[in-house]
């Protein structure tokens, strides 16, 4: 073949490779469209699609450890606008606003975007059935009567500053709202408008359904019940004291699961915006930081217990009302001084002069050691947002002076998170958890446990001996020191008090005080452990103890029945007989006896007499409840012997009743 | 096989666009198939005729063509879409004088490039102003793609025939220039540059067919969606029926099928090369050459639109795309390539 050169032939062979080489070139950047970027072109794509009408699905539900609901969601009917569908948006959006008393100009700046679908919120979102029939009926094109939820809090301002709240997009936006917002957002069913790129319905091609996915329901470790009896108690405190701020913290110290978290002020999450900022973005357990004042005092006694530097009962202590420390004089509360006492005394009356001698004691290096190992100037972990740090001394001006008044609670920063799980640490056997609030997490279509928090025991702060002498001090603290207004018969509670005044730039305010109480129960073995703080309560005696343990004492006293705590718990202290304090004994046991009988015991109570009959029955109030000198005893009367023996002998109650019957 | 393909997608692809913009009439898939039928007859017909074989025949369809390209400009008889006078109008026919006009240029080239004895200069003056006659008039339409193809298609022809090699790095650098200056002179040009170099940077306005083709391919995947199931045919994609096909082939029947019809393109060239080997003059390999180069370069502009390598410009997909000017001229080249390699069997 002569007539084509082979310069030919090699220049087209070289063609031929251009065209195999751009085929290459297409395949390779097919497989990378195609392949490599599917998903994301994919995600793209489904954007550019969207021409859905959301019919939303429920956000995940937030539950307390029983299940019961806190937070759900209600059915509200929402308008969504196409404008490319409608020719005169003008006229549609008066006609709507003229519906809803919206503003007309806002209405359509809003609808006359360029977009394929506006959601008219929040102005035309949870709309009312007749406003919803209303605009139906205007036939308006492009308008779209959607189904949208809203938050619904059946319990109003129940928890709502750490449960948070949500926009109107129904997003999480404070608190665990925000926190767990992908786990609790719902994905929307919708209606499906297959529609041309211009946004026009398409012929013969119906429109579909989505389905979409409920978000996952969160169950948190409150205790709804407990967590209603915190709140009723700081509510009336609130209001009693004109305080400023209260806030609780109810938690099990045997796992660090938290019960109840309160805070007051308090405010409605769905109406969040008519309340300050500083309210619902501070969930104040864990955000505030103030001095602890004497409830720190317990981590100086752990200290001085485990490393064995004093025996309570047998070591004795002289308060002149002060101490020298390098020259300055550090005051006790009492100005006159508790003069000589024992260190169980020293306890009991929150005696700050015996308290900087433990934590002499105990030596400075040594004390800091266990404030950290107590987990103070660090976040507990407990996971809820904005928890704060609190302020230590650095070991550079851990200095004497700034020693002795940390030993009682004074010159450092704690949160009240810190605090409480500090002290269930050390009640608890020397313990110390992470505090927790998230039970769980569950799917809430299937069921299934997504995520779940179990006790997470951080480390052994001091020995299960030190800890039982720790119990023990603090419930005779309740019994015959300065919490002796959160004793109640029988709970076996114990605690501390803690009076701090207030820094603010650093000096302290005049007559501003923080008062706390934390207490446990029953104190030989701590179910619960309860944590109360009034901020600037004004009252004639601004203290812990009259302010703050009442409070402690009533909480632990109403959830006592809901937590399984036994209200006759052997071995307590009984309260000491104080000057001004109503005289009380244990109600005699009377059923039984015949009436002239109790006549000649001469009981120091007014007795009145119900019924006919010779034999007491049955009494009111029952044995070994305690009674005030003075007060009434009711007996009620019959015949019948077997009944009245019945009820002294309860054992074999039900076995004779058979028998006469 | 193309064209069957063709006919398919122009089916699924073109079926919504034509019941928005052309209400009433014959459905695309229809048209196309009457096209493709009357393409074959033709295909037939050509095949049997020794006519296009002829030098002479070519000089005169080329000057016909040159007539029709001044003509399309005239107005009331040429007509006017999409911003460009393309079309001639014959009573409800239309046809588009630049796809005629390519193959004429070609050919007649071909046959002149064949003369050309060894011991004479290649380059000439003349060769040049048979390409750039057409291509001026076509560029008053404007159709800028045809163009592009015409000249691209004509040097291979001359690389081919021996241009020294020297020239092409001159032609090269003339061609950036001549491209720069055509870029000054249409700005929605530089705006599809831009578009190409970020289409997402402006979706809705010059990116906006460069994103929608991505938005078709990419989700697709390996295997597509499925014959008939395109979303993107619904405007999203301008011209899906045409310009776009492609996006459409590839999101209905994804990256193995894109491969197919690759492949087909690949077999068309090979096989073409293989006539061309075939040819007993050099005229007729020059003319195989110059032809199977063409459509296939036109096939890699329109792919390479589409799957976003290239800028966009408004380049049909042979075979495949609607249209039945472009069809019948894609069958006659077919048959005018068979037909030369028919000579050698005849002859030898």
């Amino acid at each position: 073949m002569k007539w084509i050169s082979s310069v030919s032939k090699k220049r087209l062979r070289l063609i031929v490779y251009a065209f195999m080489i751009f085929g290459l070139a297409v395949v390779i950047r097919l497989f990378y469209v195609q392949v490599l970027k599917h998903d994301e072109l994919t995600e793209l794509a489904k954007e550019n699609w969207d021409r859905e009408v959301p019919f939303a699905s429920e956000r995940g539900e937030i539950t307390d450890r029983n299940g019961e609901i806190i937070v759900t969601n209600k059915l509200s009917p929402t308008l969504y606008f196409m404008p490319a569908q409608n020719d005169n948006i003008e006229e549609a959006a008066r006609q709507i606003a003229s519906v809803l008393n919206l503003d007309e100009k806002k209405l359509f700046e809003k609808m006359n975007k360029r977009a394929y679908l506006v959601k008219l919120a929040p102005e035309a979102k949870n709309i009312s059935y007749e406003q919803a029939v209303q605009i139906q009926g205007l036939k308006i094109d492009g308008l779209y009567s959607g189904v949208d939820y809203v938050r619904h809090y059946p319990y109003g301002t129940l928890l709502s500053r750490f449960l948070g709240f949500t926009g109107y997009d129904t997003q999480g936006l404070a608190g665990i709202e925000y926190q767990y917002d992908k786990l609790l957002t719902s994905k929307s069913a919708a209606i499906r408008l297959f529609t041309d790129a211009a946004g026009n319905a398409l012929p013969h091609v119906d429109d579909e359904w989505r389905d979409g996915e409920q978000g996952a329901t969160v169950e948190l470790t409150i205790d709804l019940e407990v967590q209603q009896v915190v709140e009723r108690e700081l509510s009336q405190a609130m209001e009693k004291y004109d305080a400023d701020q209260a806030l609780a913290i109810a938690m099990n110290p045997k796992t660090g699961e938290i019960l109840g978290l309160a805070s007051f002020p308090t405010y409605d999450p769905s109406n969040f915006t008519e309340v300050d900022q500083s309210i619902y973005n501070r969930n104040l357990p864990v955000w505030m930081t103030y001095e602890p004042g004497s409830t720190f005092k317990i981590i100086t006694l752990s200290a001085a217990l485990e490393e064995g530097v004093v025996n309570l009962e047998k070591d004795r202590f002289y308060d002149p009302g002060y101490t020298m420390v390098e020259g300055a004089r550090l005051r006790c509360w009492k100005r006159e001084g508790h003069k000589d006492e024992t260190f169980l005394q020293v306890v009991e009356n929150s005696c700050n002069p015996g308290f900087i001698e433990l934590g002499q004691r105990v030596g400075p290096d040594k004390l800091m050691d266990y404030i950290h190992n107590f987990g103070f100037g660090e976040a507990t972990g407990s996971n809820i947002p904005g928890e704060a740090k609190g302020i230590l001394f650095s070991k550079e001006r851990f200095g004497p002076v700034e020693h002795a008044t940390t030993s009682f609670g004074q010159g450092i920063s704690v949160t009240p998170i810190q605090q409480i799980t500090a002290v269930a640490a050390a009640v608890n056997g020397g313990k110390l958890f992470t505090p927790y609030v998230v039970s769980k997490i569950v799917d809430s279509e299937t069921g299934k446990v997504i995520h779940e928090n179990t006790p997470q025991l951080k480390q052994q702060v001091i020995s299960e001996d030190t800890s039982a002498q720790v119990r023990n001090a603090l419930e005779s603290v309740v019994a015959n020191g300065s919490g002796r207004q959160a004793f109640r018969d029988g709970l076996r509670i114990g605690g501390k008090t803690g009076t701090a005044q207030k820094v603010q730039d650093g000096h302290y305010m005049d007559g501003n005080y923080i008062v706390s109480f934390i207490g446990f129960a029953p104190a030989d073995d701590p179910e619960i452990i309860v944590y109360v703080a009034v901020d600037n309560p004004k009252s004639a005696t601004v203290f812990g103890s009259t302010i703050a343990a009442p409070i402690v004492g009533q909480i632990i006293e109403d959830i006592a029945p809901t937590i399984g705590l036994a209200v006759d718990r052997e071995g307590q202290l009984e309260k000491q007989y104080r000057w001004g304090d109503p005289i009380t004994d244990r109600v005699p046991n009377l059923v039984g006896l015949k009436v002239d009988e109790i006549k000649k015991l001469q009981y120091p109570y007014r007795i009145e007499i119900h019924g006919e009959g010779e034999l007491v029955v049955s009494q009111l109030p029952e044995p070994e409840n305690i009674l005030e000198v003075d007060d009434t005893i009711h007996l009620y009367l019959g015949n019948d012997s077997n009944k009245a023996k019945n009820n002294t002998n309860s054992g074999e109650d039900s076995n004779t009743e058979q028998n006469t019957n | 096989m193309l064209s069957v393909v063709g006919v398919l997608f122009i089916f699924s692809a073109g079926t919504y666009w034509s019941q928005v913009h052309y209400e009433g009439d014959t459905p695309f898939y229809i048209r196309q198939s009457i096209y493709l039928v009357i393409a074959l007859i033709v295909f037939f017909t050509v095949i049997k005729m020794s006519l296009f074989t002829e030098e002479k025949t070519w000089i005169t369809l080329y000057i016909i063509s040159l007539i029709l390209l001044v003509l399309v400009l005239v107005p009331g008889i040429g007509l006017s879409r999409n911003g460009s006078q393309s079309w001639i109008g014959l009573g409800p026919l239309t046809m588009q004088p630049a796809e005629l006009v390519k193959i004429t240029t070609l050919m007649y080239l071909s046959f002149l490039l064949s003369k050309v004895r060894n011991s004479e200069r290649v380059v000439q003056v003349k060769h040049f102003l048979i390409l750039i006659i057409p291509c001026a008039l076509i560029m008053l339409q404007p159709d800028f793609g045809s163009v592009f193809i015409l000249i691209v298609s004509a040097f291979m022809l001359f690389f081919v025939a021996r241009y020294p090699v020297k020239l092409y790095v001159g032609i090269i650098a003339l061609g950036v220039v001549g491209l720069a200056a055509l870029i000054m002179s249409a700005p929605y040009r530089l705006q599809r540059i831009f578009a190409f170099i970020d289409p997402w940077g402006d979706p809705l306005g010059a990116g906006f067919q460069g994103v929608q083709s991505m938005l078709a391919i990419g989700p697709a995947g390996l295997l597509g969606h499925g014959f008939g199931d395109s979303r993107q045919k619904f405007l999203y994609l301008p011209e899906p029926q045409n310009d776009f096909i492609f996006s459409i082939i590839l999101e209905e029947i994804g990256f193995f099928g894109g491969c197919v019809v690759l492949l087909l393109f690949g077999l068309f060239i090979y096989s073409g090369v293989g006539l061309a080997m075939q040819a007993t003059q050099s005229s007729h390999f020059y003319a195989v050459v110059s032809l199977v180069s063409m459509i296939g370069f036109q096939a890699c502009l329109n792919i390479g639109v589409v799957i976003g390598l290239i800028p966009v410009t408004g380049v049909t997909l042979p075979f495949i795309s609607y249209g039945g000017t472009s069809l019948m001229i894609i069958w006659f080249i077919v048959a005018i390539v068979i037909s030369f390699s028919n000579r050698v069997e005849t002859k030898s």
